[in-house]
C-alpha cells in the first residue's frame, strides 16, 4: 500500500509539472557542475499494472504467475524506479562514472561504479574497472529510458529460472519438482531457505571486474574479467573463480550491427562447493558458459533487433536419478519499433525461452522433460512522447508457460517515464 | 493614330514614374543597429553520463550556446512583403547540428544533410512545426518547410546530446551573433522599435531595449549581457 501511494504521488507530481508548465518546462539535459566536468542525470519511471495474483479457480487460493519478477523480487510491470547517474570527467581521457537505483521505494543500490581511462588519446582503446557494464550481448546495455521501447524485459535478461547458485538439487527429481517455480525455489543441498532463481543474464545487476574495449569504423570488440557470472554478478568473489566474457561487433554498413558474444565463469557458490568436497573431485568446476548472437537493423522509421542466447550450467551429480549432463537454456527474442509521427510509436517483442531435457523416476513417467518450464511471451505496445524526455507508454503482454501453477497470463501495464 | 501615340506616351510616363518611386524607396534612409551580446554561462556538456558504454564516447563537436539571435519585435511594414522562397541548411556534422541556432523567415525550407558516417534521426516536437525525418545515412539529406513563426527545438533520436534551435520569424529583421557575441542588423528604416535578444540559456522574459532610428538614419549601439 505504501509503495502504491509513492507511485501514484510520483505520477501526480510529474503530470502536475507537465500541466503547470509548457511542454518544454522540465529539464531536458543533464545537470552540470564544475564547469561541465561533473554531469548528473536522472531516470524516473512509474509503471502501473494489475497485481500479479489470480483468484480461484485458476489457483486453489490467490497466487502469482511471476512471469515478470526480477532478481530483486519486484514486478517489472508494476514498479516505481528512480535512477541517478553521474560522471566526473577531470580530463578528456579519464572519467569516473556511477549509477544508483531504487525500486519500489526501497533504498538505493549501487548499480555502476567504475573509472574509465583512454591510455592513448588518438586510439579508441579504453579500459574500465570497477562495477562495470556487461560486455555480453546488446540488450543489457540499453535496458531503461528510451532504449527500451516496451515495459517488460526480454526473458533471457529477466525471467527467473529455477537454478540457484547457493542451493542445488541433489537429483533430477529435486530439480523437476521446481519446474516453473523460479521466483521461489528450494533445494535440499546448500541454503535451506527459499529464494529466487537466476535469469540467464541479469539486467538488474552489474558485475565487478576489468574490461577493455577497442573500436574502429566497422569493428568493435570488448573483453572483461569479472568476479561473478552473467546470471549471478557479484561484488565480492564467493568462489575464487573469474568469468571471462567478450563480444565482437561488426558494422558492415550504416544501420546494421551484428555481434557475437561468449562468457565462461565459475558459477556455483564457493561455500556450497566446499561443503561437497567429499562427493566431488578436487578441482572440479561448475561454470556457466554462454554464447550469443545479436543483430540490429534500422532504416527510416523502422528499427529491428534481436538476440539468440544459449547458456549452459554444470551441477554436481549427487544422487539418483542423476543430473547427468549440463543444464542448457536457450532464449531468443526479436523486437521492432515503428515511429508513426514525431510523437507516436508502436513496438512489439516476440520472445521464447526453453530448456534441455533430463530424466526423472518419479515425474513425467520417466519421459525426458525440460528441466524448467519453457516460456513464451508476446508484448505489444506503443508510446507517446509528451516531450523529448517524457514518455507515456502502454503494453499488453501475453505469457505462456509449460509448467508451474499458472500456465497462461495476460498483463496490461502503463508507464510514465522521464529522464534528463 | 494620335490615340496610339498618346497611349504610348502615357505608358512611358507611368513606367518612368514607377521606376522613380522604386529608386526613391531604395534610397530611403535606413540605419544600422550593432553591438555585442555578452553571454556569461558555464558548462557546455549536454552529454549524459554514459554509464552503460564500453568506452569513451566518440569525439563530437559541442554546440556554441553563446550564440544569440538579435531581432526587432516589430518590423517595418515592407518587411512583411512576400519574397522569394528561401532555402537554409542545418548540417549534422561530428554529432552536432551546424549551425546550432538558425533564424529564418517563415516560408523557408531547411535542408538537413547528414555529413557524418553514422545514422542520425532528426526530429522536433515543437508545436509550430513538429517533424520526424527518420534515420538516414551519410550523404543523404531531407528537408522541412517552416511556415509558422515560433521556436523549433531540433533533436536527434539517436544522439541525445544533439540539439539545435530554429527561430522562424515573420519578417527579415534579425541576425545571429558571431563567435565574439557581436552582431550587426542593417537596413533598418527610420522609426521606433523594440530590440530583443534570444539566447537558449535565458529563462523568462528575454532582454529587450527600445531603440529609434532617426529620420536621417545612422548607427545605434546596443549591448546586452546575459548571465
Amino acid at each position: 500500500m505504501r509503495r502504491a501511494r509513492i507511485l501514484f504521488a510520483a505520477v501526480f507530481v510529474v503530470l502536475a509539472g507537465v500541466r503547470a508548465g509548457s511542454a518544454q518546462s522540465l529539464p531536458s539535459g543533464p545537470l552540470e557542475l564544475a564547469n561541465g566536468q561533473v554531469t548528473v542525470a536522472a531516470d524516473v519511471a512509474a509503471t502501473i499494472g494489475a497485481r500479479d495474483n489470480a483468484p480461484p479457480p485458476e489457483c486453489s487460493r490467490r497466487c502469482g504467475a511471476f512471469f515478470n519478477y526480477t532478481d530483486y523480487q519486484h514486478n517489472a510491470l508494476r514498479m516505481f524506479r528512480v535512477s541517478l547517474s553521474g560522471a566526473w570527467r577531470p580530463s578528456r581521457r579519464f572519467a569516473f562514472l556511477t549509477e544508483v537505483r531504487s525500486e519500489d521505494g526501497e533504498h538505493f543500490r549501487p548499480y555502476a561504479l567504475y573509472f574509465r581511462v583512454r591510455p592513448w588519446a588518438a586510439r579508441a582503446f579504453d579500459v574500465q574497472a570497477g562495477r562495470i557494464p556487461p560486455v555480453f550481448g546488446a540488450y543489457s546495455r540499453h535496458v531503461y529510458g528510451p532504449d527500451n521501447w516496451l515495459i517488460g524485459q526480454p526473458l533471457a535478461y529477466q525471467y527467473l529460472t529455477s537454478l540457484r547458485p547457493d542451493a542445488i538439487p541433489a537429483s533430477a527429481d529435486d530439480l523437476l519438482i521446481m519446474r516453473g517455480r523460479g521466483w521461489l525455489a528450494r533445494y535440499p543441498v546448500g541454503s535451506a531457505t527459499s529464494g529466487p532463481g537466476v535469469p540467464i543474464i541479469t539486467a538488474y545487476q552489474w558485475d565487478v571486474g576489468v574490461e577493455a574495449s577497442v573500436a574502429t569504423q566497422h569493428i568493435d570488440a570488448a573483453a572483461a574479467v569479472t568476479s561473478g557470472t552473467l546470471s549471478n554478478p557479484r561484488v565480492d568473489d564467493d568462489n575464487d573463480g573469474r568469468q571471462i566474457s567478450a563480444r565482437v561487433g561488426w558494422k558492415p554498413f550504416v544501420g546494421l550491427v551484428i555481434g557475437g558474444s561468449y562468457a565462461h565463469g565459475e558459477w556455483l557458490n564457493g561455500a556450497l562447493r566446499n561443503g561437497l568436497s567429499s562427493v566431488i573431485r578436487s578441482g572440479q568446476r561448475f561454470p556457466q558458459e554462454t554464447f550469443g548472437f545479436d543483430a540490429e537493423y534500422s532504416r527510416d522509421y523502422w528499427l529491428v533487433r534481436g538476440e539468440f542466447i544459449r547458456s549452459r550450467w554444470r551441477l554436481p551429480a549427487l544422487s539418483s536419478p542423476f543430473i547427468d549432463g549440463p543444464l542448457d537454456a536457450t532464449a531468443a527474442f526479436v523486437e521492432s519499433r515503428y515511429r508513426f509521427t514525431p510523437r507516436l510509436f508502436a513496438a512489439a517483442r516476440l520472445d521464447g525461452l526453453t530448456f534441455s531435457r533430463i530424466s526423472s523416476e518419479k515425474f513425467f513417467n520417466g519421459v525426458p522433460t525440460t528441466w524448467d518450464a519453457p516460456v513464451g511471451r508476446v508484448e505489444v505496445g506503443g508510446g507517446v512522447y509528451i516531450q523529448r524526455n517524457l514518455i507515456v507508454r502502454a503494453v499488453v503482454q501475453r505469457n505462456w508457460r509449460d509448467g508451474g501453477f499458472i500456465h497462461k497470463r495476460t498483463f496490461v501495464s502503463g508507464q510514465i517515464a522521464f529522464w534528463f | 493614330m494620335k490615340l496610339t501615340h498618346a497611349f504610348t506616351i502615357l505608358s512611358c510616363a507611368v513606367l518612368l514614374l514607377g521606376s522613380m518611386q522604386r529608386e526613391q524607396r531604395s534610397r530611403a534612409v535606413t540605419g544600422t543597429i550593432r553591438g555585442r551580446v555578452d553571454v556569461r554561462i558555464s558548462g557546455t556538456s549536454e552529454l549524459r553520463p554514459d554509464v552503460a558504454a564500453l568506452g569513451m564516447h566518440a569525439a563530437h563537436d559541442r554546440p556554441d550556446r553563446r550564440r544569440s539571435v538579435v531581432y526587432l519585435e516589430t518590423a517595418p511594414r515592407a518587411a512583411f512583403d512576400p519574397s522569394e522562397e528561401q532555402h537554409a541548411r542545418m548540417d549534422q556534422r561530428h554529432e552536432n547540428f551546424v549551425p546550432h541556432v538558425l533564424p529564418i523567415v517563415a516560408g523557408t525550407t531547411v535542408d538537413f544533410p547528414n555529413d557524418d558516417s553514422t545514422y542520425h534521426s532528426v526530429f522536433s516536437l515543437s508545436k509550430p512545426r513538429p517533424f520526424n525525418l527518420g534515420r538516414y545515412a551519410a550523404g543523404r539529406s531531407k528537408s522541412v518547410r517552416f511556415d509558422e513563426p515560433g521556436i523549433i527545438r531540433v533533436f536527434c533520436d539517436i544522439h541525445s546530446h544533439m540539439n539545435a534551435f530554429i527561430l522562424v520569424f515573420t519578417h527579415r529583421y534579425f541576425t545571429v551573433t558571431d563567435e565574439d557575441g557581436r552582431y550587426r542588423l542593417g537596413n533598418v528604416p527610420a522609426g521606433s522599435y523594440t530590440l530583443t535578444v534570444w539566447n537558449e540559456t535565458v529563462r523568462g522574459d528575454p532582454p529587450r531595449r527600445a531603440i529609434a532610428i532617426a529620420p536621417e538614419g545612422g548607427d545605434i549601439d546596443a549591448d546586452f549581457t546575459i548571465r
